[in-house]
């Protein structure tokens, strides 16, 4: 794929030279396979700028991790790496890293760059105390030891980490979030200038995920690190990053300022990237999802890259590669592989800047009398699920003499909660991992026994009915709840073909009926749900099918049981950015056909709205196993009372340039309390940033707030209440109206 | 540290099981516990009146008491370590096996750590060279090996090294008229006699191992965290020891509670072939010559060893693996 | 938003009303030849491993079939020669014992006692583990309790030992009890294994489908949780069967089997301690019974190295040349090299 149009060739010539301090310069590499025959890095060329943060976005198998790993010379075998990668030192000549000794690239390797990886659990020796990883990295690079801890500690410090605690720790004794901090913190150990991302938050939930980039940020300046941030998640580095660049098949496919590859992108594909990603701000009919999947490393289009999948495409991209060229003559920065930028930005439109124009012209939001509200006043009849003070703990295996030598440790997973569902209802439980969200969802569908309160089906204790005194038989009740699971990859049995794991709820639904007709069944729903030729894919294992393609199976095989309600947990985050929405709006469009409720289950506040927005529903925020705020999507959006609701208002990332970058977590803590023993009064207290001397002693309870629908459980939705005559907690902002300002 | 306790307590019970067990045992075999013994008295001349009494006063048991009376009886001589009298070698059984505990134990362990050393060092460069010549061979040898009982390399090694060439002992722990002693006649004397055994018991032991640990060597060599540390510029050596070779030992250790059970029942047979006076040999003499409480003190010695080792070897393990002590993988 | 109506295919909507037309006997039949027979054996045969352990076993079958149809003499002293070389004479091919009994005669004589005590007790061992595992792994709480409970004494007590002390209780001529006796004990070590397994399949997300779509416990446990533990309970079928045949030769070795005629263990037995030791003259006497019980190990480790793949889904459809899903083909070599 050389270069051939000359025209181009000039304006690479003229674009090289955008950057003024380069730390990176590479030119034309490539990393292949299988002596050449599998291309997975093709002829790159770009330069990264000392002192930035350059944001790298791509699908996964795009390439963009063997650029990571390009940068440190550290290609997995058999793969080899080929091209020009110089990097300038901070002080001294430039070195060309293919051409280091072996002894030098090991010293290379963390002294100047350093990387994180996306799995901080797999990136610790799990059998090493946190502390020996820094000691003996320190070691290793011949640094005196005492000194390379004291700073690791004050690293550590700056992470939010107790850092005596953490490095007496080992790996499994830590949450996820503090791990990938560590693990950020071992990165830097050596002073490094650059620090390469692979995905460094992609197993977090959305808030950690968030708090982590603020640290980054902080470290940026503190330490003047360069940080190349690599990740499937445009919004999340677009509010870090000074500038992005989208990988698409292997190729760079657009570069620039991050306000220009947010506002005013030329390649359709960025184009097409930004208006599929979930987002608050966005009108919802306008996201659109990309249809297709990037190409294989063996079948690459011989044209551009993205042809195939382009609503543009003329015949010049079907025969001609487009290089890597400046976008508008003037400003060499902004630079894209597209042979009609110009059309590109006419016919693809940015919802969120529609959104923008339409804030402005639309009166504020007076959330009144919103569906949910009439919903719940006009079913006056039984709900379909109904949750009266359920409780849900979680006693920790325990061997014989423990029992007698100490207290059992109680896990409060789900803690006080009342919850109704109605017919063809749509709840969110929203809240970050730990907050018993899961637990939650599998009590109301029945999964879960409580360990007090009750849980009731169309009036009929679930519970009871399971033990046999019932009105209405177990087996309905069983049949009438479904569940589709977060993760595609278990959800299906690998040893059996779609056509048996389909067959089972037809099994239930219809005993009697035979293979043909059972098969034809199938059939016909695989067709609706998208998924043809239905005949082959019925004799296909899981394994035979991508992570979209179980999902959807998962979910046949929940509606294949005609039920009431379907418990989708976190169902769509194991699935590619790009495909998510396709999968929600199937998903809404068979709720109105199968006439049954959803309780959607997840920790991101944009895919929860467009959930409950588009299916008219709620969303419950939760916090260490209760309900602290509910309400429907609009209100909760433009007028968070929970200040948990805030944070995770501010946790989900939007593609507005003006608020980018906006500071601090409106938290104090960043991690959670341990759920085996949570805060007394209010449990949000430790982290809240309005807290105050009332919140630790007093427990709020869920109560109707004015203005609006919903509820919400904090004091400050009671104009008369004592948290108002006291005292700021430690670290807590004094006037709460200033942060409500905010 | 909870953890600890309760291994500990277990012992006691899991001997009480035994003793329990041994107990029972004796009374399905044929004749039950005092027949042979009995005739025994009667042709040595003892008048038929007292031979009850002797029998109580040599095994501890009156053979007229009721069931429970006899039950109680045998675990308060367990606990007292009188097992009685054997009767072929006419002296106390504890002190028979008192003698030959230290060479059973001796061989089983000396083979044990031998065999684990040698097939994880071999597993481990298998892992590293993963489909090289050396792998192919050494995997294709680690099959053959499996398919080879001890015993067979044992006759094997008997038959050429100590028959035909006459370089080893065919019997006995140490040479006659050397003394236990410090000196190096003695130890000397000992390494020749064990040599063949401890051999044959090796080999037998190390395909499997180095099966396993190529394995698992080839699966720790692809996690993240060893790429990691690459890219930290530690030593090779430290990420062989410290991260592979570690992370891949690690599950086999379980396998080796269960292994030291099978080992330590092996010695039966092996002791047998090379006349080495440990329990399993005794306890074939006794089989044979029809000595119940011999045959019986050494089951329950051969397996109050074994619940001893599997001790030790649990305990280690929460040293080497700092998720047991937590308490989270007790036995997952 | 729109709810668009359905493209009912052939007729049949997912949601109509069931209809009566039923599968014909003799499809369900092609269907499992296909699915249980077929296939399985496509895939075993790929393997260049099982195919000679496979050679091997068969071979000893062979030998157990020409003993049932009576097609070689039976063993008896005098019938040849004293002290015969193997091919010395081809009346007897792998020579005679000091007694001037056929070795061959010997070998084959005893090779369907042999067979029907391996399987009795890799079958007895694995069974027993499986039940045991499964029943305490999925359901867990007391069961799950009491059972390793037992499962922890058994694993505390040596094999041989206590097989020595039942031999003597119960002399097991019977070759299926005697398989038994042998294994007496090896089903808790693996019993608990398979425990652990269990215990992380009962956590999967399509255990929990089923659970929810209120299939009944013995269904899930035969479809959802039995196939994704079979590969493992294959190979230690054959483990258990080969701890048989080792213990068993050896406990014949040292004399503390009963026996009525002679067997492999016997005669190795006899030819090591009557003379065969000594002279070079008696080692094929030796080595012979040594061959057949190597070899008989051998071919069933052999089989257990390709036993897995019989069950992987993945081994499945590539070798009956199903259509794999390209995309899928890609993610897995993608995510390895990146």
């Amino acid at each position: 794929m050389a270069t051939d149009s000359s025209s181009s060739v000039s304006d690479r010539i003229v674009s090289r030279g955008t950057v003024e301090d380069p730390i990176f310069e590479i030119t034309e590499t490539s990393v292949t396979y299988d002596d050449g025959e599998t291309c997975v890095l093709e002829d790159v060329t770009v330069s990264i700028d000392r002192h930035e943060i350059l944001g790298i976005v791509g699908e996964s198998g795009s390439g963009k991790s063997m650029f990571a790993s390009a940068l440190l010379d550290a290609i997995p075998d058999p793969g080899v790496l080929s091209g020009d990668i110089r990097y300038h030192p901070p002080d001294g000549p430039p070195v060309d890293l293919l051409e280091l000794t072996d002894e030098e690239r090991r010293q290379f390797r963390w002294e100047e760059v350093s990387m994180v990886f996306q799995g901080a659990m797999s990136s610790f020796n799990p059998t090493m105390k946190i502390g020996a990883h820094f000691e003996e990295t320190l070691k290793a690079h011949d640094k005196h030891v005492s000194e390379g801890l004291e700073f690791a500690r004050e690293l550590l410090e700056n992470l939010y980490l107790e850092p005596e605690r953490v490095l007496d720790a080992y790996p499994h004794e830590l949450s996820g979030g503090m791990q990938q901090r560590a693990l950020i913190a071992l990165s830097m150990v050596l002073d490094p200038a650059v620090l390469v991302m692979d995905e460094p938050t992609a197993a977090l939930d959305l808030l950690m995920q968030r708090s982590i980039l603020t640290l980054l940020d902080r470290l940026q300046r503190t330490y003047d690190l360069t940080i190349v941030f690599i990740t499937h998640d445009l919004p999340l580095v677009a509010s870090l990053a000074d500038r992005m660049a989208i990988i698409y098949a292997f190729q760079f496919a657009e570069i620039g300022p991050r306000d220009e590859i947010i506002g005013n992108a030329a390649h359709p594909y960025t184009r097409a990237l930004l208006n599929a990603t979930p987002n608050v701000d966005a009108p919802l009919d306008e996201m659109q999802p990309i249809e297709g999947e990037g190409p294989a490393p063996v079948s690459v289009p011989s044209g551009c890259r993205f042809e195939p999948r382009c609503p543009l495409a003329t015949e010049e991209c079907r025969t001609t590669d487009p290089p890597l060229a400046a976008v508008d003559r003037d400003r060499t920065s902004h630079r894209s592989a597209c042979h009609h930028p110009a059309t590109a930005r006419e016919e693809i439109r940015l919802n969120f800047d529609e959104a923008n124009d339409e804030l402005e012209s639309a009166s504020p939001v007076e959330p009144s009398e919103s569906a949910v509200e009439t919903r719940a006043e006009q079913t006056s009849e039984t709900p379909l699920l109904s949750l009266d003070d359920v409780a849900v703990h979680f006693t920790e295996e325990q061997g014989l003499t423990e029992r007698f030598t100490k207290d059992p440790t109680v896990v409060r997973a789900v803690d006080g909660v009342s919850l109704d569902i109605h017919e063809q209802d749509l709840v969110c439980l929203l809240g970050e991992s730990g907050c018993g969200k899961t637990t939650l969802g599998k009590t109301l569908i029945g999964l879960q026994r409580p360990t007090d309160g009750s849980i009731e089906y169309r009036g009929q204790d679930i519970w009871e009915a399971k033990d046999g005194d019932g009105e209405i038989p177990y087996d309905e009740i069983r049949s009438a709840l479904q569940i589709i699971h977060q993760d595609p990859g278990s959800a299906l049995n690998p040893n059996r073909r779609i056509a048996d794991i389909l067959s089972e709820s037809l099994r239930h639904t219809h005993p009697n009926i035979g293979r043909n007709e059972r098969r034809r069944r199938m059939h016909s729903l695989l067709e609706r749900i998208g998924m043809a030729p239905a005949d082959e894919f019925l004799d296909r294992y899981p394994h035979q099918l991508s992570g979209g393609e179980k999902q959807r199976v998962a979910l046949a095989r929940a509606l294949l049981m005609n039920p009431d309600a379907i418990l989708a947990d976190e169902a769509i985050s194991a699935v590619d950015v790009s495909l998510r929405i396709e999968i929600m709006d199937l998903m809404l469009e068979l709720q109105s056909e199968f006439e049954t409720s959803f309780l959607f289950v997840s920790h991101d506040l944009s895919n929860a709205r467009y959930f409950a927005e588009h299916g008219d529903g709620r969303i419950a925020v939760m916090y260490l196993g209760e309900i602290v705020e509910i309400g429907s999507a609009e209100r909760l959006i433009h007028d968070p009372r929970h200040p948990y609701t805030e944070v995770l208002r501010w946790a989900t990332p939007d593609l507005e340039l003006d608020s980018m970058g906006a500071g601090d977590p409106p938290l104090r803590e960043v991690d959670v309390p341990d759920p085996i023993d949570p805060p007394s009064g209010c449990r949000f207290h430790t982290r809240c940033p309005v807290a105050r001397e009332a919140c630790r002693e007093q427990r709020p309870n869920l109560r109707r707030i004015d203005e609006g629908d919903g509820k919400a459980a904090c004091f400050r939705e009671d104009p008369n209440h004592e948290y108002w005559d006291s005292d700021p907690l430690d670290g807590a902002v004094e006037q709460p109206e200033e942060f409500a300002g905010d | 540290m909870n953890y600890y306790l309760k291994r500990t307590a277990q012992i006691p019970l899991t001997i009480l099981a035994v003793a329990t067990l041994t107990f029972g045992l004796i009374r399905l075999l044929p004749g039950g516990p005092f027949t042979q013994l009995r005739l025994e008295l009667l042709q040595q001349g003892v008048p038929a009146e007292q031979v009850d009494t002797r029998i109580e006063a040599l095994q501890n048991i009156r053979p007229d008491a009721p069931l429970w009376q006899q039950y109680l009886d045998y675990l308060i001589g367990v606990a007292q370590l009188d097992l009685g009298q054997s009767i072929s070698l006419n002296e106390p059984v504890i002190d028979v096996l008192a003698r030959s505990l230290p060479w059973t134990v001796f061989l089983v362990v000396t083979s044990t750590i031998l065999m684990f050393v040698v097939g994880v060092v071999i597993g481990a460069l298998q892992a590293y060279w993963e489909g090289s010549r050396f792998d192919r061979l050494t995997s294709g040898g680690s099959i053959f090996l499996m398919s080879v009982p001890y015993y067979i390399f044992a006759v094997i090694f008997l038959f050429i090294l100590a028959f035909q060439l006459q370089l080893f002992p065919t019997g006995n722990a140490v040479d006659r008229g050397v003394d236990a002693s410090l000196s190096l006649a003695y130890f000397s004397s000992v390494l020749h006699h064990a040599a063949l055994p401890i051999l044959a018991f090796t080999i037998s032991g190390i395909g499997s191992t180095a099966l396993n640990m190529r394995g698992n060597g080839i699966q720790v060599l692809g996690k993240e965290y060893v790429e990691v540390a690459r890219l930290r510029g530690l030593s090779n050596n430290r990420i062989a020891t410290r991260y592979v070779a570690r992370n891949a030992i690690l599950p086999m250790y379980t396998g080796l509670l269960l292994l030291i059970g099978f080992r330590l029942g092996g010695t039966v047979v092996l002791e047998e072939i090379f006349s080495y006076p440990g329990l399993g040999y005794y306890m074939i003499q006794a089989v044979n010559a029809n000595d119940y409480p011999l045959m019986m003190g050494c089951f329950l010695v051969i397996t109050v060893t074994l619940v001893v080792g599997v001790y030790i070897a649990d305990l280690t393990y929460g040293l080497i693996d700092p998720r047991i002590s937590a308490g989270d993988s007790d036995e997952y | 938003m729109s709810t668009e109506p359905d493209s009912a295919a052939e007729g049949i909507d997912w949601r109509s009303e069931a209809s009566n037309v039923e599968m014909s006997r003799r499809d369900q039949l092609s269907e499992l030849y296909e699915q249980k027979i077929r296939v399985p054996a496509a895939v075993a045969w790929s393997d260049s491993r099982t195919r000679l352990g496979l050679l091997i076993i068969s071979v000893y079958l062979f030998m157990a079939l020409v003993d049932v149809l009576g097609l070689w003499r039976d063993p008896s002293p005098n019938q040849a020669e004293r002290f015969l070389g193997p091919f010395e004479n081809m009346q007897y091919p792998l020579g005679t014992t000091n007694s001037g009994v056929d070795l061959l005669a010997l070998i084959i004589d005893s090779t369907p006692f042999i067979l029907l005590m391996v399987l009795a007790g890799g079958v007895w061992a694995t069974t027993l583990a499986v039940a045991v595992g499964t029943l305490s792994g999925y359901k867990g709480g007391t069961v799950d309790t009491v059972i390793t409970a037992i499962s922890d004494f058994f694993m505390a007590i040596p094999g041989l030992p206590l097989v020595i002390v039942l031999a003597i209780a119960l002399s097991p001529e019977n070759p299926i009890l005697l398989g038994v006796v042998l294994t007496i004990n090896y089903w808790a070590g693996l019993g608990r294994s398979i425990r652990s397994q269990v215990l992380s399949i009962r956590e999967a997300s399509y255990v929990e489908a089923s659970r929810t779509m209120g299939t009944s416990t013995p269904r899930i446990i035969t479809k959802d949780v039995l196939p994704n533990i079979m590969p493992y309970v294959m190979v230690n079928f054959v483990l258990a069967a080969r701890y048989t045949i080792f213990a068993a030769v050896g406990l014949y070795f040292i004399g503390v089997l009963p026996y009525s005629g002679q067997n492999w263990g016997v005669t190795l037995s006899n030819a090591y301690y009557q003379g065969g030791l000594f002279s070079m003259q008696a080692l094929h006497w030796l080595l012979v019974p040594i061959i057949a019980i190597v070899g008989l190990a051998f071919g069933l480790i052999l089989l257990s190295q390709g036993m897995d793949r019989i069950f992987n889904p993945r081994v499945r459809t590539r070798l009956t040349g199903e259509s794999e899903s390209v995309t899928e083909d890609t993610d897995t070599s993608t995510t390895e090299m990146i």
